[in-house]
């Protein structure tokens, strides 16, 4: 019982602060792509509202057009959905991870990289 | 406004539920394998005669659990089909109805000696630029031979499109392990599968590569491996592995299951934890593990109920002190008649141990299997 009481310790305990790097290729491949693009979401076959996300070169695509190079522009659309406070919130389905969000919001503020 | 959101909600189809119909909480309360009640080797799709016999013993109102209420057909053909639909609430940080179409497809299997023919057809979410006739299509299409076409026991060796065998493989695919892990909705895959079945152990290895045509939760190739031995008249324990590579990511999962009857109370528990390695080749070689865990509790009662109480843990990424989330889930299935069941299923969801944004629903489905 204390093995199994130490290992659930652990495994809420382990980590460190959020040092993935923010880069189109962290949040497209290990936030977007689980979160966005199943098959029936926004995958590339059924590319919902014109979006998809399922692999890194469609996810850019996306992104494109969500945040335009530079962060400027419609970068308030995908930011405005990821935190929306209304129906329209994304992922419709399960709440998304607060450190995902800042890392995406951090990789915008830092000029939308890679795009 | 709600209106709108409504109707978002129900065309935001074919998403809630695995197109299954296997229960392995049923597993070892009575038959101690997949085949015992299905053609599958490992479980879903057409029941065989013990099946429905299975599922007219289970309901409240059985009647005829048979194909279309036993309708005629040749000996060398089985049919099934299901029909799911859900609606209620759901909340990922913010409130709404939802409503979900979640599964209209329809299952043949042609067989002749020890080979047979299997497909499962039906509607998905319209296609991107695709005509309307893009909403049709085969989930599962594969050749079977079957070293003992008339036991549940024997080798099976599978070709086509399917859903390479792992884990638990329970119906509801929200299950962490399955919606993180290496049995996800619409993992299907064109596949070699070989399975060795009995009552004392089985073994399921599959050889694929990822839909070249359609998106699938599988984009990478590769093999997976399941296997499980009963341990007495009401235990089970099992070890699984998969390997996918792809453009994007290569990645390398493990696991263990264990399943435990209690004749007592009727409580069949079910366990399953696996460890994630994700390789991000096309992110520099970024590295990740993620752990996923689910425990069920299932028990029968009254007039064709069946409870099931489960917890589950994902963590999203071990480098990230807070990444991870649990869920506590509630359903109650009623076997209304053979061929109708209701479900009532909750979930709450807690992010960091509930420090940040939690989730849930309330879903009350519908299954109709024809």
């Amino acid at each position: 019982m204390r093995s199994l009481t130490f290992l659930l310790v652990a495994l809420v305990a382990c980590g460190t602060e959020d040092s993935r790097p923010a880069t189109v290729e962290v949040i497209s491949l290990e936030i977007l792509a689980p979160a966005c693009g199943a098959p029936q979401c926004h995958s590339t076959s059924t590319n919902q509202s014109g979006y998809a996300f399922d692999t890194l070169a469609v996810s850019k695509l996306a992104l494109k057009q969500l945040v335009g190079p530079g962060g400027g522009g419609r970068n308030k659309n995908l930011m405005e959905v990821l935190t929306s406070t209304s129906g329209k919130l994304m992922p419709p389905d399960a709440p998304l991870d607060p450190a995902d969000i800042k890392l995406i919001e951090t990789w915008i503020a830092n000029g939308a990289q890679g795009l | 406004m709600r209106a709108t959101i409504f109707i978002l909600a129900a065309l935001h189809a074919v998403t809630a539920a695995r197109p299954a119909s296997a229960y392995p909480q049923y597993q070892l309360d009575s038959d101690k394998t997949c085949t015992g009640c299905h053609l599958a080797p490992d479980g879903g799709g057409i029941l065989n005669e013990n099946g429905t016999n299975t599922a007219e013993s289970t309901a409240w109102h059985p009647g005829d659990g048979g194909f279309m209420y036993g309708m005629s057909k040749p000996s060398w053909l089985e049919l099934g089909g299901d029909v799911r639909a859900a609606a209620g609430f759901v909340d990922p940080g913010v409130s709404s109805a939802a409503a979900y179409p979640m599964q209209a497809e329809v299952a043949a299997s042609a067989h002749f000696s020890g080979f047979s023919i299997h497909a499962i057809g039906g509607l998905r979410r319209p296609q991107d630029q695709g005509s309307a006739l893009h909403a049709l299509w085969s989930r599962e299409h594969y050749v079977m031979w079957q070293a003992n076409p008339d036991d549940h026991e024997g080798f099976y060796v599978r070709v086509g499109r399917l859903l390479p065998t792992f884990g638990l493989r329970l119906a509801e695919h929200v299950v962490y392990t399955q919606r993180y892990g290496g049995y996800p909705l619409y993992g299907e895959v064109y596949a070699v599968a070989a399975s060795y079945v009995s009552d004392a152990f089985e073994v399921h290895a599959a050889g694929f590569i990822h839909d070249p045509i359609a998106s699938a939760e599988e984009h990478g190739d590769g093999g997976a491996l399941y296997a499980e031995a009963r341990v007495g008249e009401h235990a089970a324990i099992g070890a699984e592995g998969k390997y996918s590579a792809s453009d994007d990511a290569h990645r390398t999962y493990g696991g263990v299951t264990g399943k435990l009857f209690l004749p007592g109370p009727k409580l069949q528990l079910l366990g399953e934890a696996q460890v994630i390695r994700e390789d991000f080749v096309a992110a520099g070689g970024d590295k990740v593990t993620q752990l996923a865990g689910y425990a069920l509790a299932s028990h029968p009662f009254g007039g064709g109920f069946l409870l099931d109480v489960g917890a589950g843990h994902f963590t999203e990424d071990t480098r990230v002190k807070g990444l991870f989330r649990d869920c506590l889930d509630a359903q109650i299935h009623w076997f209304q008649t053979s061929h109708i069941e209701w479900l009532l299923s909750a979930r709450v969801e807690l992010l960091d141990l509930g420090s940040h944004t939690n989730g849930g629903y309330l879903l009350a489905q519908l299954h109709y299997r024809l």
